[in-house]
């Protein structure tokens, strides 16, 4: 354990020296978008009601962090492996999982400030009335993971390629087709019920749920369905991390 | 330290990468490791460090089986990459003494001999610029430090020297042996035969994923046929001489371009200077010289042809044909 603490805390200070160059233009891309989606899609809806206002206010931070997890890492993973820095990790005398969490605590920390801009920007544009939970805790955290563990996943398990390819299109889908920042139900039943998979509807209940918390409180199911997909994709991680041909 | 033995790696295409490697490199020793590209060389490495399991054959460092504790043989060797190391917004300083301290040094031995590998490869110029605006010897040279900061038991380099300028490449040369006399076992990987063969301690010649030779650079160079080499330099391709009947040669001659070596007796010496003069004078060539075989010489032989299957020297000739026709 204390070796693994200390791989864990080394690999962290390596990883943030590495990071540090783009890490300001990381955090104003982030905020940008976030900021934008409030404010663009304010525009496509013309009557805005407390409800709408509430998707679009806590469904933007979510897109944010799955922006940094599902889009930017993968696009990280594939540029690691085809510059070599892939195998140079794989050769230094650590945990493969100290080397797995190192990475995203640093992805977790240039993903939270975004989100935080987001809130404010939303509190300040839709003048909101939130409830908030402390579960907001473990909501944000398990977002996050559940984002970035499914990048790496994406970014380890498939070819630098593919893997760019496919971060293209959990965007697309997560922007446009995903029930984060409208309800699930003006989706079609079969599209409905695919969401009852995919882990975006949940991202998008937890944070909601915890920060204008419901008259008959939060739900575990998005907290139980997140789990799962941050194991899913963190278990693979470290599956391809470990793997020796 | 390590011992290598009967080492097969078949890659699921077939390719058989490692075709029956051993070997053994002992602790304060350097080996070199020579071949061309695709011999199989960072197959074997990436293999002794627990990253590729063997097909069959066996592999101990220090003990340690890297197929069954891949954990604990990332511990007990350290590995400079082929590639660039990853030093993007790091400086040398940083990334040697990162390494240092994950490979196990408390913070003022990793201070200590950080400073100690940037004066000894005269970095100082660059230690505290980041990486991605040093040139690229500077970053190997970076790469290099990163892996002999605290390298376990065995120091495993792959092509070190690459982008160096020459005078820090006699600094290096200087470190990869003073690693060795702290009583690490060294294998290096290099393509450059000459240098091999001034600072190794002994050669192993790969080709196909076999060894084709192996021993101290004096026995490799015992299998050459003859102990000189006769150099003639002419100024056409087509301008080479035929050799005279009455020069005993050891073998025949090695073309390449406008060069002509030929292996000789030292018995032989006169008669083929004698010649040799007499062609110059002639104006049939530009220049002659009588060496010692050296190890480029034998690994040429041993591994050389593949690279010119037209046949040296005649690829211009036919060019110019072809251009004319």
């Amino acid at each position: 354990m204390t070796h693994w603490l200390r791989s864990y805390g080394l690999l962290l200070g390596w990883t943030a020296l590495r990071s540090r160059a783009t890490l300001p233009l990381n955090l104003v891309i982030q905020t940008c978008l976030a900021v934008g989606i409030i404010v663009g899609f304010a525009y496509l809806v013309p009557e805005m009601d407390d409800a709408t206002a509430l998707y679009l206010a806590t469904g933007a931070p979510v897109l944010g962090l799955i922006t940094v997890g599902m889009v930017i890492g993968p696009q990280e993973v594939a540029s690691s492996k085809q510059e070599g820095i892939f195998d140079f990790n794989r050769s230094l005398p650590v945990p493969r999982s100290a080397l797995i969490a190192s990475d995203a605590t640093i992805a977790l920390l240039t993903a939270l400030p975004g989100m935080v801009a987001a809130l404010v920007v939303a509190g300040l544009r839709f003048d909101l009335d939130l409830d908030i939970s402390p579960l907001v805790l473990p909501a944000v955290l398990l977002t996050a993971f559940t984002a970035i563990g499914l990048g790496y996943g994406i970014g380890y398990g498939m070819a630098p390629p593919v893997a760019r390819l496919m971060s293209q299109l959990v965007v697309f889908v997560a922007l446009m087709f995903s029930p984060i920042t409208f309800p699930a139900s003006r989706l079609p039943d079969w599209f409905e019920s695919v969401h009852t998979v995919l882990p975006f509807q949940y991202m998008a209940e937890a944070v909601r749920d915890t920060l204008a918390t419901p008259a008959d409180g939060v739900s575990g199911l998005p907290f139980a369905v997140l789990a799962a997909w941050t194991l899913g994709g963190f278990l693979l991680t470290h599956r391809v991390i470990t793997r020796r041909p | 330290m390590l011992t290598i033995r009967e080492l097969v790696k078949r890659y699921r295409d077939g390719t058989r990468a490692n075709d029956g490697i051993s070997l053994s490199v002992e602790a304060g020793e350097v080996v070199g490791l020579l071949g061309h590209n695709g011999a199989g060389k960072t197959t074997l490495i990436n293999q002794v460090a627990g990253l590729v399991v063997p097909t069959s054959g066996t592999i101990r460092v220090d003990g340690c089986d890297p197929v069954a504790e891949p954990a604990r043989a990332r511990r007990v060797v350290s590995v400079m990459p082929q590639g660039h190391a990853p030093l993007t917004g790091v400086t040398p300083r940083q990334a040697i003494r990162t390494m240092a301290r994950i490979r196990g040094l408390d913070k003022r031995a990793a201070a200590e001999r950080t400073g100690e590998l940037i004066d000894a490869l005269d970095l100082g110029k660059w230690a505290d610029t980041t990486g991605e605006r040093l040139s690229g010897g500077i970053r190997r040279l970076t790469a290099y430090g990163m892996a002999a900061a605290e390298p376990g038991r065995v120091a495993m380099l792959d092509e070190p020297t690459n982008d160096v300028d020459p005078v820090r490449r006699r600094l290096l040369w200087r470190q990869i042996r003073e690693l060795a006399d702290r009583g690490h076992a060294v294998l290096l990987v290099t393509h450059n035969v000459v240098e091999a063969e001034r600072s190794v301690d002994r050669i192993v010649v790969m080709g196909a994923g076999k060894v084709m030779a192996e021993g101290t650079a004096a026995q490799l160079r015992s299998r050459a046929p003859g102990d000189l080499r006769l150099e003639l330099t002419a100024a056409l391709p087509d301008r080479l001489p035929e050799l005279p009947a009455h020069l005993p040669v050891e073998g025949p001659p090695l073309l390449t371009s406008r060069r002509m070596a030929v292996p000789i007796a030292s018995g032989a010496a006169s008669t083929a200077l004698a010649w040799a003069q007499e062609l110059r004078d002639a104006g049939h060539i530009d220049e002659f010289a009588l060496l010692p075989v050296g190890l480029e010489d034998v690994y040429l032989q041993l591994v050389g042809g593949e690279d010119t299957p037209g046949g040296p020297g005649t690829e211009e000739g036919e060019k110019d044909d072809s251009l004319v026709a």
